[in-house]
Formats: structure tokens, sequence, C-alpha cells
């Protein structure tokens, strides 16, 4: 049961945990490679705290010198802290909104660099006897929500109504809690923007949608791909012309399965001036196979080679991967 | 090394500067919890403010949209809708109503009261006026015990471990419930017509010990005759039948589910405090009552419950106090869904957890930070009002019984 402030406070733990060995390693492997000295701080998204810490410890392991300040607390705080320029790097699950970006520009006089480092994808999960495979937008909104901007013509809320007939009588709707992005995007894409009804249950982390309808055959939810487990299943989703696509991490490269989004990285850099050592080697490890592989074994997709190589290209990153 | 006392004089400069100091610190520790209060209160207000009275070109917030339901869309069945996410950026009508969890909140609570209150207040009176005194000092303590438990593990047991296990075994829980009180009764007649030999061996000071296997006996039977019940009366399953037939939406983390964690954790300070009271009422006043011919349950009743009423409110409004207040039980044991419905078995969400859950994601100084603030605020002043209540009436039931010479 991952509970806000407490996961905060794990982030808050791993981090200290992990200063206390680099203080040693900075030690013993000064000697390897250029030394880049300085600090990485970064201030942002919590679904991606964990992607920051492992890109941290590879980036640390590759530079002794460069000393962590990685800060979770959800995608909002992102922006402030580059506004205020108290971090350079804001990891976000979500792009900025324009109120945030205005506020950028009025602040530094140019806008933020946006980098797209990682993709990750929505799954619609039920209990893993539950025989359903799959479902549409269209009846993804007749039962998450009761606005049916989609279209649907009537709300749905028995699982007889989805053709199925193995857990009989009402659907019990799981999902996240408001404020988080990975409820905006499923509002978005699922409800057509539409409005949840208020008998959906939020729990304030992925891992507990998944754990609740574990526990609950007449349950449905939708959680983030890298919090699947063996106790649910996830749907496909079924596009218009009626083919279901699964949530394999192929699928959501190429853009094919509708509930995916990019998750970024915010960069306060000034036009025609070169990013600071640290951030640079970040970002260099971030983009490059290594860093990308992280991504996978997170549960997390990759990004399109070429639009990793584009980035490198961009960032003028030597192309050493 | 000098032996002799030093001068009574410069002693007792001594002494009044020592007095002195205590009395500052005393003074300068209450006047600063007034202030903390008060500051809490002023920087709730403060930072609410703009929501109303908004400096630059941000619109103002209606207390209609707060309070009433808001305009409600053609297509949307809800009239009071929590989603201020969803309406405050997109440019839609505003649908931030508080109602729903207002409403949640009070409905924890109330249901959290209705099960501890009678709980408490019956143990309370057991065991000040019927308990052996050894019984006594061994299950006061432990009953204090409970209440050193933090509100994160019993929102967790609740939430984690209790709520599937009773929609697993909804029929038993039911008829656990069901066949208690009939149980405990048929106990009490069974003992009166007991040989006088044997009502000895069980004597009523001591019925908080050998209660406890006949409880188990009953719930046994309880369990045992659960699926006959279901299959008698509700067509085979209890939960197909309150689902289909009476149209009962049931969720696994239900107000019930809340309202029984939460009374297991408010009942400890309630029953302590009334327990407090109840023995704070002198002996010679429930002995004057049985020597004029009173029986033990008219004491208690007529006379102790009267006298001891001051403090026995008080207990009920400082566990009504927690109960509104309490976030994580609430937020790891309900569903935080925001309905407004009567039934106990559908979910709820309350004001407590929807700032708990919320806030670290708000960006502080938007529209949706200060709603939360509002919400803080609001529960702020509902405490307050409550605990102020509560002494006002307390005060005023100890002026009236204080002839009696009642407790506090």
């Amino acid at each position: 049961m991952s509970v806000v402030p407490f996961r905060r406070l794990i982030h808050w733990l791993l981090l200290i945990a992990f200063c206390v060995p680099l203080a040693q390693a900075q030690a013993d492997d000064r000697d390897r490679g250029e030394a880049i000295v300085g600090t990485l701080g970064t201030m942002g998204s919590d679904t991606m705290a964990g992607l920051m810490l492992r890109w941290g410890e590879a980036l640390v392991r590759r530079h002794p010198g460069i000393r962590l300040q990685l800060q979770a607390s959800g995608s909002a705080s992102a922006p402030p802290a580059l506004v205020a320029g108290t971090t350079r790097l804001g990891p976000m699950s979500r792009p900025m909104s324009d109120a945030e970006r205005h506020a950028f520009v009025a602040r530094h006089g140019y806008p933020p660099r946006e980098l797209t480092v990682a993709r990750d994808a929505l799954v619609v999960v039920v209990h893993r006897h539950n025989p359903l495979a799959g479902l549409g937008r269209r009846e993804l909104d007749a039962v998450f929500s009761d606005t049916r901007r989609c279209g649907a013509p009537a709300a749905i809320r028995d699982w007889q109504a989805l053709g199925v007939d193995w857990p009989e009588g009402r659907i019990r709707l799981h999902g996240r809690n408001a404020a988080s992005g990975t409820q905006a995007l499923f509002r978005r894409v699922a409800l057509c923007s539409g409005l949840f009804r208020p008998a959906v249950n939020e729990h304030p982390g992925s891992a507990a949608v998944v754990a609740a309808v574990a526990e609950d055959p007449r349950s449905i939810g939708y959680a983030g791909l890298n919090h699947l487990t063996s106790g649910v299943k996830a749907l496909a989703h079924r596009i218009d012309d009626g083919t279901l696509r699964a949530p394999d991490p192929e699928a959501v490269r190429r853009g094919e399965y509708a509930l995916s989004r990019d998750l970024y990285l915010y960069l306060n850099v000034p036009p025609g001036e070169a990013l600071p050592a640290p951030e640079r080697a970040f970002l260099d490890l971030v983009l490059s196979p290594a860093g990308q592989a992280v991504v996978e074994e997170l549960g997390f997709v990759a990004l399109p080679e070429a639009q990793r190589r584009r980035q490198r290209r961009a960032l003028a990153l030597d192309d050493g991967g | 090394m000098l032996d002799s006392p030093p001068p009574t004089a410069v002693r007792r400069r001594l002494r009044q500067g020592r007095d002195r100091l205590a009395t500052a610190l005393i003074t300068a520790g209450g006047i600063g919890v007034i202030a903390a209060l008060l500051a809490i209160g002023l920087f709730l207000a403060v930072e609410v403010v703009p929501l109303f009275w908004p400096s630059g070109e941000a619109s103002a917030i209606h207390a209609e949209a707060l309070w009433g339901g808001g305009e409600t869309a053609a297509e949307d069945a809800t009239r009071h809708r929590w989603a201020p996410t969803a309406t405050l950026t997109s440019g839609e009508a505003p649908r931030i109503s508080l109602v729903p969890l207002a409403w949640g909140t009070l409905e924890a609570a109330a249901w959290a009261l209705a099960i501890a209150v009678p709980l408490a207040l019956g143990a309370a009176a057991h065991s000040s006026l019927f308990m052996s005194r050894r019984l006594r000092s061994r299950l006061k303590p432990t009953l204090e015990l409970m209440e050193a438990l933090p509100g994160v593990v019993v929102g967790f047991v609740a939430g984690l471990v209790l709520a599937p296990w009773v929609e697993r075994h909804l029929a038993e829980v039911v008829a656990c419930l069901v066949l208690l009180v009939p149980g405990l009764l048929l106990a009490g007649g069974l003992r009166s017509r007991l040989p006088a030999r044997w009502r000895e061996a069980l004597p009523l000071g001591w019925a908080g010990l050998w209660l406890v296997p006949w409880l188990a006996l009953v719930l046994a039977a309880s369990v045992w005759l659960a699926p006959w019940l279901e299959a008698l009366a509700f067509d085979g399953d209890l939960r197909r039948f309150l689902e289909l037939r009476l149209g009962l939406d049931i969720a696994v983390r239900n107000a019930l589910i809340v309202g029984a964690a939460m009374g297991f954790a408010v009942m400890p300070s309630i029953y302590a405090l009334a327990e407090d009271a109840l023995s704070g009422v002198p002996a010679s006043l429930a002995e004057g009552a049985q020597a004029l011919g009173a029986t033990r349950w008219q004491t208690l009743w007529r006379v102790v419950l009267p006298a001891a009423s001051p403090g026995i409110f008080s207990a009920v409004m400082i566990g009504a106090g927690r109960a509104v207040g309490e976030t994580m039980i609430v937020l790891m044991a309900s569903g935080n869904a925001a309905l407004m419905t009567l039934n106990p078995l559908d979910g709820l969400r309350s004001l407590a957890a929807t700032i708990a859950i919320e806030l670290p994601e708000a960006g502080p100084g938007g529209v949706h930070y200060q709603l939360l603030l509002l919400a803080a605020l609001a529960l702020f002043v509902f405490t307050f009002l409550v605990n102020t209540l509560a002494e006002l009436v307390r005060t005023r039931l100890r002026r009236r019984y204080r002839r009696l010479g009642g407790g506090s």
C-alpha cells in the first residue's frame, strides 16, 4: 500500500541511504573518467522517482564526483522549482501546461527546453480470472464516467452489459486520485475529458489500484503499466475498427496503444549557453542505450531509436551511443 | 565545605524567584498554545481569502459552487461533485462542491460513534460499577494501550485485511451481529436459572472473563448457522440479494468498515474518560440509593449516570472530535469515492483524506490549493465548534449536578 506521504518519506530515505555510499564511492573511484564535480538537483514527478533514482545511481557510478539531490513530490512541483531557479531539471509525467510555461517565460525570458525521456502507458486492469479481452473507448467511458462524452448511448453499470457472464452484478471502479497525472491522462483519452462517476474509488497510488482489483473479481481499474502484477489482467484497447491493441511495449513505442504518454524532463537552459557539466552528463546517460535499458527494467517503455538520436543531436551530445 | 543553610531571607527570595519563573513558563506555555491555535486559523483564513476576493483578473468562486450544486450540465446526473482538477483548468463550469466531502466526514464520524459510544459507555458502566476491582485494574491499562495504536496501522488492517475478508464472508458477519445480542441475553437468563452453587462460580464481577468462551461459542454457532440463514432468507447469496433485489451498491471499503475501524480507534478514549467520570461519582450516592431499596440497575440509570453525565458527555464529544479529524483510517479504509448516500455499504470520502491525498499535488497558490485549505478551515472551525459546545454543555451540566457531588 503506498500512501503519498509515506511514499515520499521512502523516497527521502532512499535518497539518504543512497548518498552515504556515494561518499565512499567518491573516494576510491576518483581516478576513473573525466572528473565532473558538482551537484545535480532535480524536482518533480513521483511517477518518475524510481527512474530518476536509477539514472542518478548510474550517473554517480560513471562520475563519482557528482552529488545528487533528487526530490519527487509530484509533477506539479517541477514548474515552480524551475521558475524559481532552485533546479535546472524538472521531471514531469505530463506536458507543462500553458500557464506553467508562461510563468517560466515571464521569469527567465526564454521557454523551457522539453525532452522526452521515456514512454509510459496506462493499462485497464481486471481480476486475473475475468474473461473479458478488451474494451473500446466508448465502453470505458460508459463504465467510468457519467457524462459519456465519447458518445456511448447508455451507462454501463453491470458486468452483463459488457457481454461477460462470470463476474455478475455491479462493476466496481478503481482509479487514481484527482491531481495525479495518471488520472488526468485517463480522463482525457478514455473519458473524452468528461467527468468520472463519483463511485470511482480513488487510490493514492497505482500499486494500490492493482491490489484492490486483484482482491475483488468484480472490479475494474486503471494503473501505470509498470505496476502490473500477476493478480490482475491487463485489458487490450479496442480501436474503432474492432481490432484489439494489447499494451505491449512495441505498441506503446509506436504510439498504437491509445492510453500511452510521454515522460518528460524540462530543462532550464538559456539559449546559446551550454549546460553545466553534471546536467549534461546526466542527459548523456539518459539518452544513451544504457539509460534506456534502465527505462525498460523499471517497466516503462524506451524511446524509439530515431527519437533518441534526434534528441541527442539537438542537445549536441557527442554521439557515443 | 560550607554546611550552614543560607539565611532564611535568601532562601525565601530564591523560592519566590523559582515560583515566579515557573508561573512565567506556564503562562507562556498557555499563551503559546492559544497563539498557535489562532495563528493556524488565521493562516488558513488568509490563504483562503483570494478564493472569494481575487486580486488579479481571476474570477471569484461563488459560495454557491462550494456548498450548492453549481451549474449542472444536462449530460451530468451528479449534482454535488468534487472534481477540481478536471474542471478548474479546462474552462468548464467549476465543479467544486465540498458537500460530498463534508457528508463523507460526518457519515464516517456518525458510524464510528454509533459503534464506539454504546460499547465504550457500556464497558465504562460495567467496569466502574459491576466489575471486580482486580479485573478492572488489568482491563483499564489494556484498553488504554489500544489508544496508542497509530491510525495508519488501524487503517491498514481495516482496509487491506478486514474489508476484503468481510466482503467475502458477509453472511457470517451479519449472522454474528444478529446473534450476538440474543446470545448475551441468553447467557444472563441461563445464569439466573443456575443452581446457587454454580452461580457462585460465575460471579458477576468476573463476567468480563467467563463470558469470553461463551461469546466464542455464540460466534462459532453463528458462523455455522450463516449458510442456512443465507439460504433461508436471502436466496442463498446475501451479496447478490442486496445488490440485485434491493439495488444496493456494495463497496469493499465502505462506510461500515470505516466506522468499525474508527470506532475501534476512538473507543479507548471515550471509555477512559467515561470510566473516570463514573468512578468519580461518590460512593455515598450509590450506596445511599441502594440503601433506599434501589436495585443496581436503578442506581446506575437514575443516580450514577446523571451525576456523571457532564464527564460522559465530554467523553463522547472528544470522541466525535477525533472521529471528524481522523485522516489515515478514513483514507485507507474507505475507497475515497465522493458519494452521498445513506447506504452504509457504499464508499465515502472525507475532507481530511482529500486534503492528505490532493494537497501534495496541488500547486501552492492555485485555486485547487486554496480550496483544500478552505476544506481544512472548515474542519478546523467544525472541531472548534464541537469542542466549544462540549465545554459549554459540560459546565452547565456540572453546575446542575454539583449539588449531588457529581464527577467532573
